[in-house]
């Protein structure tokens, strides 16, 4: 069976939440358009622009849940359903602990919509995911952000077989 | 006009938009995400401040970058989403004329979370005049920043400017591949169609409104 946090919609506004917090449907063009505009525009300044705001709006996001989970690990993977149900690809998060750990993603949308549009790059590029994996450790395990980081060792945009993200808790 | 927007509207949102076993949303001849607002505000605001913090003169420049974005956007969302089954089967039977294209457009997106937009003027293959009220680049703007000098729904923008550059330039009642080379031929012309975010409430309006009318050249 799979958990996600129910989007909550008022079709009156336009305006779907979850936690709170906006969802917005946009389409793999737009993602890695914008994406690789702002890797062109700031270099090596971009990925931590990418991963510290996925960071962000996954704490917002997620926040409260680990109060409904039954452990770390439930709120975790409670995530990561979530995270499928949003469209982003499918998370092995049984790696992740409270010192971090490894988590693996099949079906990258940034890798799977990257490559589609480009073919592959000479870097990991799901940065969003990285952040989206810090800000997931930092409430399951209710964590001081500051304390996590998590960075993509292998990327199918980059000609790896899967994405595989190192998140350590310092 | 047939379109019959609740309609549209609710049925969008009833079609239950998830990931599916492989955590993907294949829809519209597209790979939708239901994605972070917040992710989309602070990295568009955030390198619109560090290149105008370094350079300035480089504002408007920054802007187009985030413009471009928004084109493309329209060019293969709301392009793909017009070429759809999915439209074919919901959208297509109300249309009576080639503005209801931009009507069922605008009641389509208005069940993706954006906010809610509203036509207030179409002047066919000339002007349009859309307000969006509960932009979620706005509301988002103001809650990280002080009130902005100047209008800050780039998305939004970009998008109106797209959609009417898809229906009278691209002509997508044609059904017309979405190509790189078409997206050149008609976002390049000099007569297709730019927006101007008129009002923002990101700049303390009470709404945002879009602009949208061909260039002079």
């Amino acid at each position: 069976m799979s958990f996600h946090l129910a989007p909550k919609a008022d079709l009156e506004r336009g305006i779907t939440t979850v936690g709170g917090r906006r969802l917005v449907f946009h389409c793999h063009h737009y993602n890695v358009f914008l994406q690789r505009t702002i890797e062109d525009a700031l270099q090596e300044r971009a990925p931590a622009l990418l991963v510290a705001a996925g960071m962000e709006a996954s704490r917002s996001m997620l926040q409260g849940l680990e109060n409904d989970a039954k452990s770390a690990a439930d709120a975790l993977e409670l995530a990561a359903d979530t995270f499928a149900a949003q469209g982003f690809g499918r998370l092995d998060v049984r790696g992740l602990g409270e010192g971090g750990g490894r988590a693996t993603l099949d079906h990258s949308h940034y890798a799977v919509g990257w490559v589609s549009r480009w073919g592959k790059r000479p870097t990991p590029g799901c940065f969003f995911v990285a952040g989206f994996l810090s800000g997931a450790v930092a409430v399951a395990y209710r964590l001081a952000p500051e304390r996590v980081t998590s960075r993509e060792t292998e990327c199918v945009a980059a000609g790896d077989e899967r994405c595989s993200f190192r998140v350590e808790v310092w | 006009m047939a379109i019959d927007e609740r309609v549209i509207v609710e049925t969008v949102a009833g079609m239950g938009l998830a990931g599916n076993e492989e955590g993907l949303i294949p829809a519209f001849g597209l790979y939708l995400t239901n994605h972070y607002a917040d992710f989309y505000n602070r990295i568009s605001f955030g390198v619109l401040r560090a290149l105008v913090r370094e350079n300035p003169e480089l504002t408007e420049d920054a802007i187009a970058l985030l413009t471009e974005a928004a084109h493309v956007c329209a060019f293969h969302t709301f392009g793909g989403i017009m070429a759809s089954v999915e439209w074919d089967g919901l959208v297509q039977p109300m249309i009576e004329s080639r503005e209801d294209w931009v009507h069922g457009m605008i009641a389509v997106v208005n069940a993706f979370g954006w906010g809610r937009f509203r036509v207030a003027e179409l002047l066919p293959g000339e002007r349009l005049v859309v307000e969006l009220r509960d932009s979620y680049e706005s509301s988002g703007y103001l809650e990280s920043y002080p009130r902005a000098d100047g209008p800050r729904c780039f998305l939004a923008n970009g998008g109106m400017a797209g959609l009417m550059n898809l229906l009278y330039q691209g002509d997508i009642t044609r059904r017309p591949a979405l190509t790189e080379e078409l997206y050149r031929e008609v976002f390049s012309h000099p007569r297709s169609f730019r927006s101007r975010e008129r009002l923002c409430a990101a700049k303390g309006d009470s709404h945002c409104e879009f602009v949208v009318e061909r260039m002079q050249g």
